[in-house]
């Protein structure tokens, strides 16, 4: 097979796995062009929220309602009115047999993600926990809820408190089934609520469900200083979020966050192709995650989620860890000894201290792996190539025995391990090249690494110092 | 093995076209973002998967992009490489969810078996994981942008930072390891 032919069938192989939905992405692109805050990822899963003050004060919302009833003899009479909050509102109404009346997106960005569904037309008549299970999947594939902190919100309303208990009940476990369907870590926050005519008439105005307006209302009630209109704007992330920390004050909101964010940079809005706002209002300081990526750089700001304030090493640690960082254009790559230098240095080493250094290349980023050694521990740090940032670093303590030196009777010498590894390839010494022998210290042991080339390949083998022993060994392909 | 008829690979899609396109979308063309998938989608998801190793959340992030590609349009400068561009939101966009989900998820039978793949043949799956599954990081994105965007060796190393030098010897060894493994397996 020639370089051609294999390539071809590489080219079909990406372009048949390649997705075919556009119809997904224009449903995607209906609105706010140019304004898009993405909520997504996942880390680690946090299912099911209800522990704590937040389940508490949803809890407290459990209002067993009376009267009503006089309809529900009529299939077109809405018995239950259901709605999905998560920045996007959604609600359905369903009849005593639980069919869907009506859904209708109740802000712009619940009607952007019901457009492939007709707007919620396309649901009607279908079963409440098929629909909601389709919305739910559109949340999905629109990129909400699948942060590792986001959230959504069902609320239940219905006057008949067993039924609307039930069908709490059964949409948190529908949802719960989608989410883990889907690898999805976001919360699932559930509600039972009662009608209120002055609530629903203020839900109205700002756009969301009465159950959102619930859980705005709730936080009222813990901190009257607060604005329930502005409150209404935030995710029931941050709502959520602002329930577990007593809600002591204002969030500036996902857009402030990253309007403070260009303003510190001196960007515009236009000059950055890609950016994602995620608040952390439940961390020790409350603040928002705002990552920008600029000229092919990522960044990452941590704005006070009350004072606006951009901050500067006020990251949790999860935050703080650079994970692959993209390496920096025009800038040289590090060398060996570059590389060495900077790890030595930060483990406060003499800087003539031995090392030995190699490249990765791991998550998408290129580094050097740089380990060695003092009298009573071992190191291992990882550089990025392109900026030197230390990437991670490890210290581990020599066991007692690691810090002696090896009886001569512990070790067996170099030209015992290279005549192990030669007997293992086969090879005799003059059939290889580039034959390198070196002592080194590995998880408190004394090894020799064995490399050499013979015949197209590549060799390497760590060899126990003290038996002679193969501990690993490797052929691969000699470019 | 079977024989397979080499046919000349198709030409990278025209710079002048996808600025073009790149220019109806930064105006909220519906139709010119149509166009631009059916032109870039395989480039983008050769990156995505490049990075991802799994072709469904290479499927996930392939439209995230095109929809970030609809709202980052207007930032496009006509100076530039359009499909570098679309590539490097691509790749950033890759990297980004591969650190939230802190490791590359490898693709077993029943994945590739629920695959949605329609027209993807017993050779090509063979081929793309064997690519996926034998190939280091920087040897599997270069292979595989190189069969599957059209960008040069060169671009494909100013694009992931890397040497041309280094770009030609990652890609020959992986070509040689990936005919190594095939062959092999069809022998």
């Amino acid at each position: 097979m020639t370089d051609e032919e294999l390539e071809l069938r590489l080219k079909n192989a990406v372009e048949h796995t390649a997705p075919d939905d556009l119809d997904a992405i224009l449903a995607r692109c209906g609105t706010g062009k140019g304004n898009v805050i993405d909520m997504k990822e996942t880390a680690k899963k946090r299912k099911h929220w209800t522990k704590g003050l937040v389940a508490a004060c949803l809890a407290a919302l459990l209002i067993v309602g009376g009267g009503g009833g006089l309809f529900y003899q009529q299939a077109y009479a809405v018995a239950s009115v259901i709605s999905l909050d998560v920045n996007p509102s959604i609600e359905l109404t369903v009849n005593k047999s639980e069919k869907v009346l009506s859904c209708k997106g109740l802000n712009e960005e619940g009607i952007t993600v019901l457009a492939d569904m007709g707007g919620g037309a396309d649901l009607k008549g279908a079963k409440l926990d098929v629909a909601v299970n389709a919305i739910v999947g559109a949340l999905v594939r629109n990129g909400y809820l699948d942060n590792l902190d986001s959230a959504i919100l069902i609320s239940v309303e219905d006057s008949d408190a067993d039924r609307g208990a039930r069908l709490q009940q059964e949409l948190v476990a529908s949802v719960d089934g989608v989410l883990q369907t889907a690898e999805n870590s976001a919360s699932v926050l559930s509600q039972s609520v009662a009608a209120d005519k002055a609530l629903d008439s203020r839900a109205q105005q700002n756009n969301i469900s009465t159950g959102k307006a619930y859980l705005v209302d709730q936080i009222v009630a813990m901190n009257g200083a607060l604005d329930f209109n502005a409150l209404a704007a935030l995710s029931v992330e941050e709502l959520r979020d602002l329930i577990q920390i007593g809600a002591p004050d204002m969030p500036i909101g996902q857009d402030a966050a990253l309007e403070a964010v260009l303003d510190y940079a001196g960007l515009g809005r236009d000059q950055v192709p890609y950016y994602d706002v995620d608040p952390e209002l439940d961390e020790p300081t409350p603040y928002y995650d705002v990552e920008l990526v600029i000229d092919g750089r990522e960044q990452d700001y941590g704005v006070h989620a009350f004072t606006g304030e951009v901050l500067q090493g006020v990251k949790t640690p999860s935050v703080m860890n650079p994970g692959p960082a993209l390496p920096q254009a025009d800038t040289p790559a590090l060398t060996e000894a570059e590389a060495a230098a900077i790890a030595l240095a930060d483990a406060g080493v003499a800087g003539d201290t031995p090392a030995l250094s190699k490249q990765d290349w791991d998550d998408g980023a290129l580094h050097w792996d740089v380990e060695f050694r003092d009298e009573t521990s071992e190191y291992d740090y990882e550089i990025d190539a392109a900026t030197g940032a230390i990437l991670s670093s490890q210290k581990e303590a020599l066991p007692m025995a690691a810090t002696q030196a090896p009886a001569s009777g512990g070790d067996i010498g170099e030209d015992a391990a290279l005549a192990a590894a030669l007997d293992h390839a086969g090879l005799t010494q003059d059939q290889v090249s580039r034959l390198k022998c070196q002592k080194d210290f590995d998880d408190g042991r004394t090894e020799y690494e064995v490399e050499f080339k013979s015949g197209g390949y590549e060799y390497e083998y760590t060899i126990d110092a003290a038996t002679g022993a193969i501990l690993d060994h490797e052929r691969d392909f000699d470019d | 093995m079977q024989q397979e008829t080499a046919k000349p690979l198709e030409p990278s899609p025209d710079r002048a076209r996808l600025e073009t396109l790149l220019a109806g979308v930064a105006q909220g063309d519906r139709e010119a973002l149509a166009d631009l998938y059916a032109a870039a989608k395989g480039a983008v998801h050769a990156m995505a998967l490049g990075i991802l190793k799994n072709a469904q959340d290479a499927q996930d992030v392939t439209q995230d992009v095109f929809v970030r590609i609809w709202d980052a349009a207007g930032t496009y400068r006509p100076q530039g490489s359009p499909m570098a561009w679309m590539l490097t939101i691509a790749r950033n966009m890759a990297l980004m969810r591969l650190r939230q989900a802190g490791r590359t998820r490898p693709m077993e039978d029943a994945d590739w078996d629920t695959l949605p793949a329609p027209g993807l043949s017993p050779e090509e799956r063979m081929a793309l994981r064997a690519a996926l599954s034998s190939l280091t990081d920087a040897e599997r994105q270069i292979v595989l942008l190189h069969a599957a965007s059209g960008l040069k060796h060169r671009e494909i190393g100013q694009l992931l930072d890397l040497p041309l030098a280094t770009v030609l010897s990652k890609y020959h060894r992986a070509m040689k390891k990936l005919r190594a493994q095939l062959e092999g397996d069809d022998a």
